[in-house]
């Protein structure tokens, strides 16, 4: 059973085409990172995907179920509501510049969509949340608000307070992009361990050692179209089109 | 000269007394119509915003003054049950709603001023819209509102001095009748430092809840 697969996604801000039928895969437990030069629609697939962009055309299927259908801009179908809103559930998703809710502790950011969305109870939840907490080893940042943290840091919450909401599938959107140098390494720590324990992920990244290290399997993307995809052996070791040995030639 | 004052005092701080409560009921009750107001006219059903945008547009576009005027005294004429007997009521009313009005702006500029990662991030979780404002985004434009709606704050408590129009005596309201008994003038110095007091203890307070809704910054 694929968790997420596309067939022919298409999005136009107005004349500018940002995908062109981008149809992609992934499987059950598999780390598939994207990668290729800005502008390449990368970000914006991803986004697609949680409906945070709303597609022009293609159709999007979650667990081999069609989950939304679009063409020329219109609904065709898309699950039923409570089901859908549920299937968007499964979808964490972590930002380039973390997006955490500044008002509220770690704690509390953590907890906040377990209490109010999935409607858990308090000391369930808490325990939840200091054991996520543990695990991206902030557990002594608890009740700190994420002013005080690094970047470093505050993606490493935005990452437990994704996965507080128990998804089936990680969406992340270039993690460290936004971090300094120095500070990207624990993030890709987490994400690590992540994959390790078998975690579905999908990343937009720029980090070609973490592609190389993590990924099951590696998409170029270039134009809004995915130009290539395979193991990170295939990808890196034999690019086929030009503008992925360009690409590549220019990161590496 | 301080004799004097002291023999007024009791009649200006009677009418500050009104002024004061004009200004924080009207504020207060303001506020909450403000909320639904901004939320309504940011809202992409036009059934709501439409209403909404004109409501602000009246109430900020049309003297005060004539407002006062038209609640206590026109509306009875457009029909008998909108008859409001108690000059009180009526300048409270007209207040709320002009203040609410100015109120919204503000409150519409604060929530435009969030970032919009925190929408991003608050859909992605999975909250619903009204869940978003509540737990997300309100929350977050209350230490930025502080500083406006001080500012709206004060200028109400001077245009309460209009209520006279209506029969009320607030403190400018007295001041002009201590003046115009005694032929002395000189009752607006104690009325005006009385003014800045009550101003800058106001002014205090906002700046305490500024700083109390500081801590995550």
């Amino acid at each position: 059973m694929s968790m997420i697969r596309t067939e022919n996604i298409c999005k136009d801000f107005g004349s500018l085409k940002v995908l062109k039928n981008v149809s992609l895969t992934v499987e059950q437990g598999e780390v598939v990172v994207i990668i290729g030069p800005s502008g390449a629609g990368k970000s914006t697939f991803l986004r697609s995907l949680n409906t945070l962009e709303k597609i022009t055309s293609g159709k999007i299927f979650i667990e081999d179920e069609l989950f939304y259908h679009r063409e020329n801009d219109t609904t065709v179908s898309k699950m039923e509501q409570s089901k859908f809103s549920d299937m968007l559930l499964e979808m964490g998703m972590v930002f380039q510049r973390f997006n955490l809710f500044p008002h509220l502790t770690v704690l509390e950011n953590v907890m906040l969509a377990p209490l109010h969305v999935r409607m858990k109870g308090k000391e369930e939840t808490e325990k939840m949340a200091l054991e996520l907490l543990a695990r991206v080893g902030l557990s002594d940042k608890a009740n700190v608000y994420p002013a005080k943290l690094s970047g470093g840091q505050q993606q490493r919450v935005a990452i437990a307070r994704a996965l507080a909401m128990e998804p089936k599938v990680m969406l992340f959107d270039e993690p460290t992009s936004a971090l300094d140098p120095e500070l990207v390494g624990e993030v890709l720590g987490v994400m690590k361990d992540l994959a390790n324990q078998g975690m579905t992920m999908l990343c937009v990244t720029h980090e070609m050692g973490f592609a190389r290290e993590v990924a099951d399997k590696v998409v170029f993307m270039a134009n809004g179209m995915i130009l290539e995809e395979g193991t990170p052996e295939e990808l890196f070791g034999n690019p086929k089109t030009p503008e992925a040995k360009q690409f590549l030639g220019s990161v590496l | 000269m301080i004799n004097r004052i002291i023999l007024w005092l009791p009649q200006l701080l009677n009418g500050a007394k009104m002024t004061i409560i004009i200004t924080v009921i009207s504020v207060s009750i303001g506020l909450i119509l403000a909320v639904f107001l901004a939320l309504g006219k940011m809202s992409r059903h036009k059934l709501l915003s439409a209403p909404c945008s004109a409501y602000i547009f009246f109430f900020r576009g049309t003297p005060l003054l004539m407002q006062i005027y038209f609640i206590y005294f026109g509306l009875p004429q457009l029909h008998a049950a909108l008859t409001i007997r108690s000059a009180f009521v009526a300048a409270l009313i007209a207040y709320v709603l002009n203040t609410a009005a100015y109120l919204a702006e503000n409150i519409r500029a604060g929530i435009q001023s969030i970032d919009k990662g925190q929408f991003e991030a608050a859909k992605a979780l999975g909250f619903s819209y009204g869940k978003t404002m509540r737990l997300i985004i309100i929350p977050q434009t209350v230490r930025r509102l502080i500083p406006p709606v001080g500012n709206e704050f004060i200028m109400v408590l001077k245009d309460v001095s209009l209520v006279a129009i209506i029969g009320l005596t607030d403190l400018t309201k007295v001041t002009r009748a201590i003046s115009s008994s005694t032929g002395t003038a000189l009752v607006y110095i104690p009325a005006m430092i009385l003014y800045l007091i009550i101003t800058a203890f106001f002014t205090f307070i906002f700046n305490k809840m500024e700083k109390r809704y500081s801590v995550y910054e």
